[in-house]
């Protein structure tokens, strides 16, 4: 990887939360209590990769963003975003990136559109025919003309994202943060954010850190995935490779052509039966090939289906 | 464009989409206008010896129809914009706009003040002419110095309210602080009545104070109660008190943002 574009090392974020006092005390006396929402988290993310970064809620993902756009300042570690310290040089850090939060609109709420992002363009300093060029590539690829003249209060959910995305890369930024970005979208529309994403990737090689509680979105995306866990790296590489390494076991389903008292087979246990259906699991020290021979060997079959471990699945496994 | 101007222009725009609200403001405020004139001119005549020297009742009269005009101009009995934004958490997107928090809530507010100024301070000033009669600067340079003092009051009054509205970086809610901000407001800056019919010592105090030239400042030297030296001192305190609370402003807004970044939202 040649110069990253973001650089964590060892960041930590705690956070002093009030405990409730317990018993009878007086009211403005409060126990503080420490908690690390981020735990000593290093990772590197090179130019144009789309990375998903997943975890359960309350894992640290939302801190960690926050942090990388400057939003919050980090307890301890180093982080570096295109070279820069991101609260020490908010503005100039700010003005590199785009951010787009699910469920949080970023334009006026009472102007149309187009005139919020006249606006931005004004605040980012966009040179007009980069803004006019942008506005087109963008009205495209988004369908912004289905709404551009409606004010941000009269959009739907998926209209809104869709301006907001537009909104987040008018000013050409090299990163972009994504959180939940298709959260409470239908099918159509989550489909429509995921092209406009992946185009913007490949067309314009945007970096994009994307974290989603939808694994279609990390599925269609994503390379590679980052998992934390309780503030700390679970896991850190191919997304491939994830359910590999902490996918379990998986399963064979076998439909017999004939009505057996006992069916068994080495090298897999037997996880259910209904009438002729049975389901075996298996884990990865055999192949599914191998279970099959000694499976005919014995029996007649009629049908046969190898199921993977999704990531859902490797993920419940894994918080 | 610059950026500032354009906020500016675009919140300007804006105001003038909400007809129904503007026209119900301006409604109120002309009829308040007319009771309070109405109860200045009955204390008038009941006892016109009680007036101070100098301060006659086209004065007053004038003092009480210009407080009643400046009212959208300085909006100091409720602006919600920033604590709202404070509580619903929208501040975290304009920290990730590369433009200073407070210029980009100021230009908003200048295009919100040039709408009222003329969505209800021209039109309530035109409406008292015809049924009062009413003074206005002696000269051009006495026009000037007004000019100048009713920009300031806008300052004043902006710098004041960012004031209070982000001491919602410390409590979950800064309903409360806006509150006791619009009552301090109400009574120190000489909004309910001219500062000239104080009593000498209280006025003394409030003409030193930054609240003073957020209305009685530029309503004293429109109506001449102020004039030449005496005018431009007080617009010279106004000036003194943009400076020190603008500053404040930032110091203030500075360290809320540090407990933000340290303590998240």
């Amino acid at each position: 990887m040649t110069q990253p574009i973001i650089a964590l090392e060892n960041l930590t974020k705690t956070f002093r939360v009030a405990l409730k006092p317990e018993g009878r005390s007086l009211p403005w006396a409060r126990t503080w209590k420490t908690v690390t929402a981020v735990d000593a988290i290093s990772l590197a993310i090179g130019r144009g990769e789309v990375v998903g970064y997943l975890g359960p809620n309350g894992a640290g993902k939302s801190t960690t963003i926050k942090m990388m756009t400057g939003i919050l300042t980090p307890t301890a570690g180093t982080l570096r975003v295109a070279g820069r310290v991101p609260w020490r040089e908010r503005r100039q850090h700010v003005a590199g990136i785009g951010v787009v939060f699910g469920q949080r609109n970023t334009l006026w709420w009472d102007l149309p559109v187009q005139e919020s992002l006249d606006l931005l363009r004004h605040v980012y300093r966009v040179p007009p025919a980069r803004f006019a060029e942008n506005l087109t590539r963008f009205r495209a690829l988004l369908d912004l003309d289905e709404f551009r003249f409606k004010p941000a209060r009269d959009l739907s959910l998926g209209q809104l994202m869709r301006a907001n995305l537009a909104a987040a890369l008018m000013h050409d930024p090299g990163l972009l943060f994504l959180d939940e970005p298709t959260i409470g979208l239908d099918v159509v529309a989550k489909d429509r954010i995921r092209a406009f994403i992946r185009e913007i990737n490949r067309e314009r090689g945007v970096t994009v850190l994307l974290t989603t509680h939808d694994l279609s979105d990390i599925e269609q995306l994503c390379e590679r995935v980052i998992v934390i866990d309780h503030g700390r790296t679970r896991y850190d590489g191919a997304l491939s490779e994830l359910v590999e390494r902490y996918g379990g076991d998986r399963a064979l389903q076998v439909d017999f052509a004939d009505d057996y008292a006992e069916v068994a087979v080495e090298g897999a246990t037997l996880e259910s039966r209904e009438g002729r259906r049975a389901v075996f699991r298996f884990g990865r020290g055999v192949t599914a090939a191998a279970l099959i021979g000694r499976l005919s060997e014995r029996y007649t079959l009629a049908d046969l289906t190898v199921r993977e471990p999704d990531i859902e699945d490797t993920l419940r496994r894994m918080y | 464009m610059n950026a500032y101007l354009a906020l500016a222009r675009a919140s300007l725009a804006r105001q003038f989409r909400y007809r129904g609200a503007n026209l119900a403001g301006l409604i109120t405020n002309f009829f308040f206008g007319v009771i309070r004139v109405s109860v200045m001119v009955a204390l008038y005549n009941a006892n016109p010896a009680a007036a101070p020297a100098g301060y006659d009742l086209a004065k007053a009269v004038t003092y009480l129809a210009c407080a009643q005009a400046i009212i959208g101009w300085v909006a100091l009995w409720g602006w919600w914009d920033l604590v709202r934004a404070l509580k619903g958490g929208e501040v975290v997107a304009d920290l990730q706009r590369p433009i200073d928090f407070f210029g980009l809530w100021a230009a908003q507010d200048f295009g919100r003040a040039i709408a009222q100024l003329f969505l209800r301070a021209i039109p309530i000033m035109l409406a008292f002419a015809l049924v009062y009669p009413l003074v206005g600067p002696a000269d051009i340079g006495q026009l000037l110095i007004f000019i100048l003092s009713f920009a300031l009051a806008w300052f004043l009054s902006f710098t004041w309210r960012f004031l209070f509205s982000i001491l919602g970086f410390w409590v979950t809610d800064g309903t409360g602080f806006a509150r006791l901000a619009i009552f301090s407001a109400t009574f120190f800056t000489g909004f309910l009545m001219p500062l000239s019919l104080f009593p000498d010592a209280l006025a003394g105090v409030l003409r030193w104070l930054p609240f003073a030239g957020m209305v009685a400042t530029p309503l004293d030297v429109f109506s001449n109660a102020l004039r030449g030296p005496e005018a431009l001192v007080a617009v010279a305190v106004q000036a003194f008190w943009a400076l020190a609370l603008y500053a404040l402003a930032q110091a203030t807004f500075t360290a809320g943002v540090r407990r933000l970044t340290t303590q998240g939202g």
